[in-house]
């Protein structure tokens, strides 16, 4: 308020050169301000996305090998993507791999969230246990489910073996690889999802289960009109974040599997790897790499949209 | 016949410099100018003892030279390598296997060492290698140590069995005879598997072997145009097959793996295993029971895979003279002998084989894969070396990983591989 008088100056006559020329500076600094506040971050935001974004983009116009001079080839990478059957395949195991993926780690995470809301004996030690994974390097959690999951000395076949089963090539089968890593990815990352929907969870005001209780509603009932849509906005950003999270998961496959057997484990930043690290194809993975941006960025923007939507019924 | 022991003579070299064993190096001294260099490598705890141990001489005879060891997991280093590369912070040197030569040299990241060698430096060295160091005729790099395959086998598993393992190179067993001996183990020796093969981590290439030793070649004999698609190379990917669909190797041992196969040998769940001679030092660590080596099962030809590694100084190094000084001191005959036997290769000097060499472990092994050396077709060399090898390769390890776990045909398979040589690697 008081800068607005400022800036109008004295009720009577004309403001001296003097005074129009600080009000004018005053106007500048005050405008000035928000960006200075976030120059830093925008510097940092340049250096690491930005700027590669841009240079990957560049790359994915040349033939370059990492040692050797970049050669501009135009658009040749992106027409080779069209007819390379192992970029669809890539794509088509991602999309496998999130269908499964992201739907049952919602689904455990908030049966979960919901057992562990209750008062339950041992409830901080549960939900440490079921947070663990999520904590602990994704490396480290593929190195263990490796080992578990070994054909020769695997944990798990070897129980299995006591009882009369298997052994199952968890790994080296293209059968079972895809399903070994999705188990090992829902371990992870049910964690994840418990934690959100227990905050969740916990910020509903219990009067709306009062209400309920009052008017006669069920559990189930109470679940479904009242928990359930209040906890919309939640399962919308799960939702998101996992799809985004399982289009980019590399460290897990890399570990477990090395994308096989054959390519029944290579999802796409896997493939990306291998043309960019293994081939010596940069521009092509820098091309891929493109291509999993846009992607990306169209699921971005429908979380953006989504929740904006949901602010709005809310 | 006096011998001098790699610790001897590591020894020796660290203590007074002027040993017996490195005589004639430390005899012509030399004062080198200042300079700092940083040398990066794999390698397993023998390898890299006796890189620093070779370091600390080095560094004896030139006290203004500073040389830092850097060991970079075998997984990520040439990924490591050429980011930094590709940053202008490539190592003053660098370990390369011989495969990987000519793509380093047909992009000038390792430097024409000419200039630097007198004429005829090359002649005392193993032809095929010092081949596979060169680069339209130049050497980029130094041939530094050799090594090769062959079969480890679980003496007890044998003995109980009764199988004789072959004891001289004439003699190696044909394919139906190594077969016939995995059948045995498997059925008699109460193990789920009876052998693995190391082709794990890029190393796809050591799959030609078989294709030679069963008369076929990747491409013909100008090395102009492919020659895979044909009834021998469809047939060794169908026995290689075999393997995978006998259930003869465990299935996780193909080649996108991540499983050490040496681990299942020494565990004892396989009775033997196609592996290179570095590997004794582990085997000898970890395996509780007798345990011996014997040659490469044979079909029509024998043949044997070029493994081994030279030493190449990179275009970023700010003193390449004293770079490839170092460099040249590590070839040299005593240095190559240290390394070799402590870190269980094979020496590519013709002086260090005609001499002899006594490795401090297993050295009757270690005879046994000095003779299959002998047997590395030069076709084999001439093909591997060329500069788009190691996008090939990973062609390469894409078919065969699809036919050994994926049920791709042969002749898919060798068809593909065809494609691959045309697009790839005669680019």
């Amino acid at each position: 308020m008081a800068i607005a008088e400022n800036l109008r100056g004295p009720a009577v006559g004309r403001p001296s050169a003097a005074d129009a020329r600080r009000y004018w500076l005053q106007a500048r600094r005050n405008q000035l301000t928000p960006y200075l506040f976030i120059a830093p971050n925008m510097a940092l935001f340049s250096v690491f996305v930005f700027f590669p974004l841009l240079y990957a983009f560049y790359i994915s116009l040349r033939e370059w090998s990492l040692i050797d001079t970049p050669r501009y080839i135009g658009l040749e990478n992106y027409a080779r993507l069209a007819h390379d059957a192992l970029f669809w395949q890539s794509l088509s195991n991602t999309a496998i791999y999130s269908f499964a993926t992201v739907p049952m780690s919602l689904a455990i995470g908030l049966v979960l969230a919901i057992a562990l809301n209750r008062d339950l004996l041992g409830r901080t030690l549960l939900r440490s246990v079921f947070f663990l994974p999520v904590v602990i390097s994704n490396v480290a959690t593929a190195v263990i489910a490796a080992w578990l999951f070994n054909d020769n000395y695997g944990v798990i076949n070897t129980l299995l073996q006591q009882i009369g089963i298997g052994p199952v090539a968890w790994l080296s089968s293209p059968r079972w690889a895809l399903f070994s890593l999705i188990v090992t990815s829902l371990w992870v990352r049910i964690g994840f999802c418990m934690v959100v929907y227990l905050a969740a969870l916990q910020s509903i005001s219990p009067t709306y289960y009062d209400a309920a209780q009052m008017d006669g509603a069920s559990r189930w009932q109470q679940f479904r009109f009242v928990t359930w849509p209040l906890l919309r906005p939640a399962t919308f950003l799960l939702l998101i974040l996992g799809v985004i999270h399982s289009f980019q998961v590399f460290d897990l496959i890399y570990v477990m599997t090395g994308g096989g057997p054959g390519f029944s484990t290579t999802m796409i930043v896997q493939y990306i790897y291998q043309a960019a690290f293994v081939g010596s194809e940069m521009g092509y993975a820098s091309a891929m790499g493109m291509v999993l941006f846009v992607m990306i960025l169209i699921f971005t923007l429908l979380q953006w949209r989504g929740n904006r939507r949901v602010e709005d019924v809310a | 016949m006096t011998t001098i022991t790699k610790r001897s003579f590591l020894k020796t070299g660290l203590c007074a410099g002027i040993g017996a064993g490195a005589g004639m190096y430390w005899g012509a001294a030399s004062a080198q100018k200042a300079a700092s260099l940083s040398m990066t490598s794999w390698g397993s705890p023998a390898e890299v003892a006796a890189f620093n141990a070779l370091i600390e001489q080095y560094k004896a005879r030139n006290p203004n030279v500073a040389i830092k060891l850097e060991v970079v997991p075998s997984g990520q280093y040439y990924q490591q390598l050429d980011t930094r590369f590709a940053g202008k912070q490539a190592p003053d040197i660098f370990r390369a296997q011989y495969q990987r030569i000519g793509r380093y040299g047909q992009s000038g990241a390792a430097i024409d060492l000419s200039q630097y060698l007198d004429a005829g430096f090359g002649q005392d060295f193993l032809p095929s290698v010092w081949r596979a160091s060169t680069f339209r005729g130049k050497p980029h790099a130094l041939p530094h140590h050799t090594d090769t395959f062959a079969l480890f086998y679980n003496a007890e598993i044998f003995e109980k069995l009764g199988i004789e393992a072959p004891r001289s190179l004439d003699k190696s067993w044909s394919w139906q005879e190594f077969i016939s001996a995995a059948k045995l183990v498997k059925e008699k020796a109460g193990l789920n598997y009876a052998f693995a093969m190391n082709w794990q981590n890029s190393n796809a290439y050591r799959w030609l072997m078989y294709l030679y030793q069963h008369g076929g070649q990747l491409l013909d004999n100008e090395l102009k145009g492919p020659q895979i698609n044909t009834k021998e190379a469809a047939e060794t990917v169908a026995w290689t097959q075999s393997w995978f669909t006998d259930g003869l190797v465990p299935p996780n041992t193909s080649l996108k793996s991540s499983e050490p196969v040496q681990n299942l040998f020494a565990t004892g769940k396989i009775a033997m295993l196609l592996h290179g001679d570095w590997q004794i030092p582990f085997i000898q660590d970890q395996a509780k029971f007798k345990w011996g080596v014997t040659y490469l099962p044979r079909d029509v030809a024998m043949a044997a895979d070029l493994g081994g590694n030279a030493l190449a100084v990179s275009r970023d190094s700010k003193s390449p003279d004293v770079a490839a000084d170092f460099v040249k001191f590590m070839v040299e005959e005593e240095p190559m002998r240290a390394f070799v036997t402590k870190a269980q290769f094979l020496p590519v000097r013709k002086s260090l084989k005609d001499k002899g060499l006594v490795y401090d472990i297993r050295n009757e092994e270690m005879k046994v894969f000095l003779e299959q050396s002998a047997t590395v077709p030069e076709h084999l060399v001439s093909t591997i070396v060329m500069p788009t090898w190691d996008r090939f390769n990973a062609k390469l390890a894409d078919e065969l990983e699809l036919a050994f776990t994926s049920g791709q045909s042969p002749a898919a398979t060798v068809a593909n591989i065809e494609k691959h040589v045309r697009s790839t690697l005669l680019v």
